[in-house]
């Protein structure tokens, strides 16, 4: 067993708790720090396919900034006690049983598949590394990358557009 | 060089238009500038039109786009269709909220989007394309923030739109996972005879991605609702034009990639076809908003233009273009009339027939194109997409049913025709009515008929 295998089924075994962790658990907090969890295990599996950049992309994205927004928004709301709303017992059946299936399903494929499990090549290992994946955007998916920005600016225009105050509103809220 | 301006010309528009927002805060400058942007648009798609005319098929950026003659005459009719319902609607939107100049904008970024998916040979194209086409949405169907419904229509089309596009993206990597590439044409050439499991999950994980988008029953929760909530002027663009794309996008995909497995997902697509048929028009029957009925047409008609996906040949091609002009004209000739009155219930019509002619009878000509009614496009589009369906052969049995349910159609669109001209009013309805914008309307139903006159003006 070489090491590499080792370490992935570590960190798979971790992955998968913590993911089921984050779904289970009553309490938001420890959720969200699960699912920080999870996401650090992520970062390690791009590590051992040699993907270095999108490792420390995934930390500093989603660990770093889409946590602690998590976090603020637990604090601000006041999440922290239990509050999950009770489910009715069938829907949780309906739930788990339709989940099940689909894990099933999708077992039974890669089963059956017959895809080979090969290990990433460790020689043509700079595919991850940030300048070739630079080169990479900047030629042969200049396209999408560039079009991507109509996405941000139209996402941008969402945020100003639906969170800015107008003053109609604020005196109409006032009066009321 | 050609073919692609559409996409910029769309981008860099939008761009203007919120300049424009911040050069003036009147209204009417607005409007005139949104107009003219569209017209921008019609015109540069037509130029785009005759380059590939000319030159034939191009591709760009390492074949992730392929221009097409198909695609480049659907991106003319569909700005052409844009155009009209701007025309039609612009001094609506304005009304919507404070953010006049921006709503422009979103527009015509989800027409960027509306381009990338006509358009599109490579699987991240169109990934990118629908998260384009949907994100103004969001943005769009909670405009009027002060209105209850229309937030709660945002939100709720953002969070299942999220949804959706988590299992796009799930189809999307384990059809990567098998082929190992992303263009459209290798997907083809992998994908013959029998497939394995793996890629075949991914195909149905797209067909739900995809029903979503156009809302096709079981995936059609949301519709109603969002539809119901967003501001009636923006009903209409998300409606048609969206959701026309979304079906172009649809069948790139699953004719250009898929078509050699159409064995493995075609009864998947016709139970799709029944469930959305039978579920949109018997739920349209029980509404007794005349806004609601049109948001359970809209499901019903996304059941018929599904035939176009179903059938894998040339006629289904061309007759999917044909049935989103057709239907996109008629609904927004509805939805015109609609807008302008206090009352969205079927009474809301009563003596509409006799108070204001001219837009009772163009609202009639446009609901009968719906019900599919000969004459008007309407009957020719159902007829068109049918007869792609039975070239395909064999499958009978589902063309009875949606024959049927066609004409349970009729049931519901008639209710609206007999309240405006059967029914008397106690009150008298007070419309607004300007005389351009009565032209407008008396053209786009016009429209409507001219095309189910002359249907080779779209076909040929």
């Amino acid at each position: 067993m070489s090491l590499d295998l080792i370490i992935f089924i570590v960190l798979s075994a971790l992955t998968l708790a913590s993911a089921i962790g984050v779904v289970i658990t009553r309490n938001p907090i420890t959720s969200v720090l699960l699912l920080i969890l999870t996401f650090f295990c992520i970062s390690g599996h791009y590590l051992l396919m040699n993907a270095q950049f999108l490792a420390i992309v995934n930390i500093i994205v989603y660990a770093g900034a889409i946590m602690v927004l998590f976090l603020f928004v637990i604090m601000l709301m006041n999440l922290n006690k239990d509050t999950e709303p009770q489910k009715s017992t069938m829907v949780q059946f309906a739930g788990v049983i339709s989940g099940g299936c689909l894990l099933l399903v999708i077992l039974m494929a890669f089963q059956s598949s017959g895809i080979e499990l090969t290990q990433t090549s460790t020689t043509v290992s700079n595919i991850g590394l940030i300048k070739v994946l630079g080169k990479k955007l900047f030629t042969d998916f200049v396209f999408p990358f560039e079009i991507s920005s109509v996405l941000f600016l139209s996402a941008m225009i969402g945020t100003v557009v639906l969170g800015k105050k107008d003053d109609d509103i604020a005196t109409a809220i006032q009066d009321s | 060089m050609g073919g692609m301006l559409g996409i910029v010309a769309a981008a860099i528009l939008g761009v203007v238009m919120m300049f424009v927002g911040l050069i003036s805060q009147k209204s009417s400058v607005i409007r005139i500038a949104g107009v003219a942007c569209f017209l921008i648009l019609v015109g540069v798609t037509a130029f785009d039109f005759s380059a590939i005319h000319e030159q034939g098929t191009q591709l760009y950026f390492n074949n992730m786009l392929s221009v097409g003659i198909k695609a480049s005459w659907f991106n003319v009719l569909i700005s052409a269709c844009a155009f009209i319902y701007i025309l039609i609607f612009n001094n609506h939107i304005t009304k919507v909220g404070k953010n006049d100049a921006e709503y422009f904008a979103l527009m015509l970024f989800i027409m960027v989007g509306v381009f990338m998916l006509s358009t599109y040979n490579h699987l991240l194209i169109l990934f990118i394309g629908i998260e384009i086409l949907s994100i103004p949405q969001y943005i769009l169907a909670g405009s009027d923030k002060e209105n209850i419904k229309s937030n709660e229509a945002s939100l709720k089309y953002f969070l299942m739109g999220a949804f959706s596009t988590g299992i796009l993206l799930m189809g999307i990597t384990l059809i990567y996972g098998s082929v190992g590439s992303f263009e459209i044409g290798n997907i083809a050439t992998a994908f013959q005879g029998e497939v394995t499991a793996l890629p075949m999950i991914g195909v149905i994980l797209l067909i739900i991605a995809f029903g979503f988008k156009v809302s096709a029953a079981p995936m059609h929760w949301w519709t109603a609702d969002v539809y119901d909530g967003t501001p009636t002027a923006i009903t209409p663009f998300m409606a048609t034009i969206v959701k026309v794309a979304a079906f172009i996008g649809f069948i790139n995909l699953f004719h250009g990639a898929f078509g050699n497995i159409h064995y493995s997902w075609k009864l998947t697509i016709a139970i799709l076809i029944c469930v959305t048929l039978f579920i949109g028009n018997i739920t349209a029957v029980f509404q007794q908003s005349v806004k609601r009925m049109l948001a359970y047409s809209s499901i019903a008609q996304a059941g018929f233009m599904l035939f176009a996906v179903f059938a894998l040949n040339d006629t289904a091609e061309k007759s999917i273009i044909y049935y989103g002009v057709s239907y996109t004209l008629a609904s927004i000739g509805v939805f015109a009339v609609l807008i302008k009155l206090k009352d969205y219930t079927y009474e809301g019509f009563n003596g509409l027939g006799k108070s204001h002619p001219l837009y009772a009878i163009t609202a009639t000509v446009c609901l009968l194109s719906l019900a599919g009614i000969p004459v008007t496009s309407g009957f020719f589009a159902k007829y068109f997409v049918l007869t792609a369906a039975m070239e395909q052969g064999l499958w009978l049995g589902i063309i009875v049913f949606a024959v049927l349910m066609a004409a349970i159609s009729i049931y519901y669109y008639f209710r609206v025709i007999r309240a405006m001209y059967f029914t008397s009013s106690t009150e008298e309805i007070t419309i607004e009515s300007n005389p351009m914008e009565q032209i407008l309307l008396v053209i786009n139903a016009v429209l409507v008929v001219l095309l189910g006159l002359f249907p080779q003006f779209i076909l040929g």
